[in-house]
């Protein structure tokens, strides 16, 4: 009666408007096997994980557990399966302590209440037989460390001893190497008490050293599924990963570089971000590449004043220039288009011309008051210029996709006289088309003398577009690949494992 | 397609009208029962008291509506009000200062109240709730200690100019209501015409977007609190004038009425955001309700509930037509 096969999804479609997030993928995990799931950002690695914890709705496909059906396919249903999710956040209360963590929501309570001292004894049980992790049941969340917080995490879901899939999403992201140790070591020890788990990340060498199969996704499909994992299954993993045809997608890099425009020495934020040295050139577009948690975001917040700098000094043409805040880098004829559009880059709630005079109120004013007729006209043009649609720059920025806001958020920028144009993740929710518009804007940029700071998790997008890439990792800059040297197997191995290009060479 | 009709089809239907047109259908009902009920309600005169009576109020509410648009709130106008009037009267008093000189000071003294919230709020990264609140708490106490207990520090013989920024009038129009008009216009121009109000409801809207596109969001809730504050004071110069006194804690009764009124004014707007115009027409309405329970004999002590009730309404009603948004 009990199969081989503990899950099967197959066939699954999902359809947002406007994008095909999975297209009849599909994702097997055979019993007491930990199974890999790699791909690149928007590969549908989510997507799927997402159908399978009934938080999206597929349009077609099947998904047996454990031989079932469940229909319809709900949180509920599925936590009832013996499914488990841990999510890359934690949400843990700070102050809560560890046994009230562990059965928040699940308390064990009798006749006279909350049975406090068991759920100490159960929780602490739990973690040493189970997770193999010493934690006193009355420590208070605040002082664990991150990967102790992580196990409480995982303690939360299977404390109830019903859970027979657990799905980690990117569990050490947020993890030093000390750190993850001890989150591979717990779970190994749930696959000895013969758990199954999906682990999704982008670090290839957990996934070869821990998974005993891997799933590829690429575009919503499958690509690759390898039953057997080993030592050196990353290339056929990278190989699988990749491959697609990037040379449409990308302009001609044809513009000339001129020598050291902007430098930054010894920025760091004093916490996650070590020390760093970089150089930018005169009409170079610059990559920052690195995983999440490679110090990325810190870097660029850091840089555009967001996040308070510890030392360092950050120069622009030679000159020494102060960045405490982001309107001083703004001021420095330094932008960004942050990763988080929704919330960094618009005002959702104002008109598209609102954003995209909104840095430069003071050219459409007369006297401090604003010339509404000049605002539109200005925004109208440059809406124009960039193919923004609806053409309508009155309506409220919150109704427009992904690709035409992003491209809002360039507008207010190109508008300026600005120098160094940093981009954060440009073209993450965009569609294909925005896509190749904005990658034609930047070279156009880049080609009129500006410099351009491009991070970005596609690698793909950073090979296509960048002069040359500095690569991060846990915290540091590791690395500059210069131009000769840029290719997807020397990026995806120095984000992956954070190795300079001399030691793998 | 089929989403966007049937919302269509229930604006157009009798709940939808009523919903989109309620706060209109409310001011209306109150105001022809006011007009059926008593005798005196619908006179000019009648009328021009409503006005008179709503200046002080409307000061404040201005003051309100300028920090609720940058997405903060301000519990410490009523403070700034009394410290407006304590530093004008006691500057004239006890210190001989000319009356124009002693409005200034006036302003001088609501702004300590702005700086103490601009400090807590920019400086500590305090939340604009919690700090206006303690120095609501603090300004308060001052005030108490400063009068020992709070007795009223009355000065008969204030200069007749001073006292006629309050009872005195300009071809008729009294002047408090003139002073209130000069300042409505004022945040007018600059909350709703001007870059800096701009950037005040970009502010307000979206912090972090805000600052991200290079404008200085700490300067402008800094100087923000400060001037809200000094607006206030313009208030405690009018009370005094008319009062010849320095009441403490006389500031505390507008505090509801002025946010009721912003946010009655934000209620009202087609994308519900807090504006000058709403905010006049919130500080009028609760100032006829207010006087039309005063003319029908009602006791006065109902007011504040009514108020409240007024409000609830309103921004039920708020929230009913961003549904059918």
């Amino acid at each position: 009666m009990e199969s081989d096969v503990l899950l099967e999804m197959q066939g699954i479609t999902k359809t947002f408007p406007g994008v095909k997030a999975l297209d009849s993928a599909s994702l097997r995990v055979s019993r007491g096997e930990i199974h890999g799931l790699v791909g690149e950002n928007g590969a549908g690695k989510s997507t799927i994980i997402k159908v399978l914890a009934g938080v999206y709705q597929r349009d077609s496909g099947s998904v047996r557990i454990n031989g079932k059906q469940p229909e319809p396919l709900t949180p509920a249903s599925v936590h009832d399966a013996g499914v488990r999710f841990i999510h890359q956040e934690l949400h843990l209360v700070p102050h809560f302590t560890v046994a009230e963590s562990v059965f928040m929501g699940q308390e064990l309570a009798g006749a006279f209440g909350l049975k406090r001292r068991l759920m100490r004894e159960r929780a602490e049980t739990f973690l040493k037989e189970a997770l193999q992790a010493n934690i006193p049941g009355n420590a208070l969340i605040r002082d664990l460390g991150v990967a102790e917080r992580k196990l409480v995490q995982i303690a939360r879901a299977l404390v109830d001893g019903k859970a027979s899939l657990v799905v980690f999403d990117e569990p050490t992201a947020p993890l030093d190497s000390g750190e993850s140790e001890q989150v591979f070591t717990a779970i190994r020890q749930l696959k000895s008490r013969g758990i199954s788990m999906i682990y999704v990340s982008h670090y290839l060498a957990e996934i070869t050293a821990l998974c005993d199969s891997v799933t590829v996704f690429r575009n919503g499909s499958t690509v690759s599924v390898l039953e057997q994992v080993e030592a050196n299954s990353t290339d056929t993993i990278i190989q699988a990963m990749v491959g697609r045809d990037i040379d449409a997608l990308y302009p001609e890099k044809s513009h000339a570089v001129g020598g050291a425009f902007f430098s930054v020495g010894g920025l760091t934020d004093g916490q996650r971000l070590q020390p760093l040295d970089l150089t930018i050139n005169r009409g170079e577009i610059m990559g920052v590449a690195g995983l999440i948690g490679s110090g990325r975001e810190e870097f660029i917040d850091t840089l555009y004043g967001v996040r308070a700098a510890h030392a360092g000094s950050i120069s622009l043409a030679g000159n020494v220039v102060n960045i405490r805040s982001p309107s001083e880098a703004v001021a420095a004829g330094i932008v960004l288009v942050p990763r988080d559009r929704r919330h960094d880059g618009l005002v959702l709630d104002m008109a598209v011309s609102d954003n995209i005079n909104l840095a430069t109120l003071e050219a459409v004013s007369v006297a401090g008051l604003e010339h509404r007729r000049k605002a539109t006209e200005r925004a109208d043009d440059i809406a124009a210029t960039l193919d923004i649609r609806p053409r309508n720059v009155n309506a409220v920025a919150r109704y427009f996709s992904g690709g035409n806001q992003q491209k809002v958020v360039l507008a207010r920028w190109l508008i300026t006289q600005s120098r160094l144009f940093i981009l954060d993740e440009p073209t993450v929710g965009v569609d294909i088309g925005a896509k190749v518009e904005i990658y034609q804007l930047v070279e156009n940029l880049v080609a009129e003398g500006a410099s351009v700071l491009v991070s970005s998790s596609d690698p793909g997008e950073l090979l296509g577009l960048c002069d040359r890439i500095a690569v991060m990792y846990r915290g540091a800059l590791v690395d500059v690949l210069e131009h000769d040297e840029l290719s997807m197997d020397n990026l995806i191995s120095m984000t992956t494992a954070g190795i300079p290009r001399a030691a793998e060479a | 397609m089929s989403d966007s009709e049937s919302v269509k089809a229930r604006m157009i239907g009798p709940h939808g009208l009523l919903v989109r047109y309620g706060f209109v259908i409310l001011i209306a009902a109150f105001f022809v029962f006011f007009s059926l009920y008593t005798s005196s309600f619908l006179n000019s005169e009648n009328l021009m008291n409503i006005v008179e009576g709503s200046a002080i109020l409307l000061i404040l509410a201005l003051a309100m509506t300028l920090i609720v648009t940058m997405g903060g709130i301000d519990l410490s106008v009523g403070i700034a009000l009394d410290f407006g009037a304590a530093f004008a009267i006691v500057a004239m008093k006890d210190y001989g200062v000319a009356w124009y000189f002693a409005v200034l000071i006036a302003l001088v003294g609501g702004s300590l109240i702005g700086l103490l919230n601009a400090f807590l709020v920019v400086k500590l990264s305090v939340s604009p709730f919690m700090a206006t609140l303690g120095t609501f708490f603090i300004g308060s106490s001052v005030q108490r200690i400063f009068t020992n207990g709070g007795g009223p520090i009355s000065f008969r013989r204030v200069d007749q100019s001073y006292r006629d920024l309050a009872v005195g009038d300009v071809y008729g129009i009294p002047s408090e209501v003139i002073i209130a008009a000069v300042v409505l216009l004022l945040y007018f121009i600059v909350l709703e015409r001007s870059i800096i109000g701009k950037r005040m409801h970009a502010i307000g809207l979206q912090q972090s977007a805000a600052a991200i596109a290079g404008i200085k969001v700490k300067h402008y809730l800094f100087f923000g609190f400060i001037v809200a504050s000094a607006t206030c004071a313009i208030g405690g110069v009018i009370g005094s004038a008319n009062l010849r006194m320095f009441t403490p804690l006389a500031g505390y009764s507008y505090l509801l009425d002025a946010i009721a009124a912003v946010f009655i004014g934000a209620a009202i707007h087609p994308l519900g955001r807090p504006n000058v115009p709403g905010t006049l027409i919130g500080v009028l309405f609760l100032g006829m309700v207010a006087n039309g329970l005063n003319l029908m004999g009602l006791d006065f002590n109902t007011k504040d509930a009514l108020s409240g009730i007024i409000l609830v309404l309103t921004l039920a009603l708020a929230v009913m037509q961003k549904r059918l948004r």
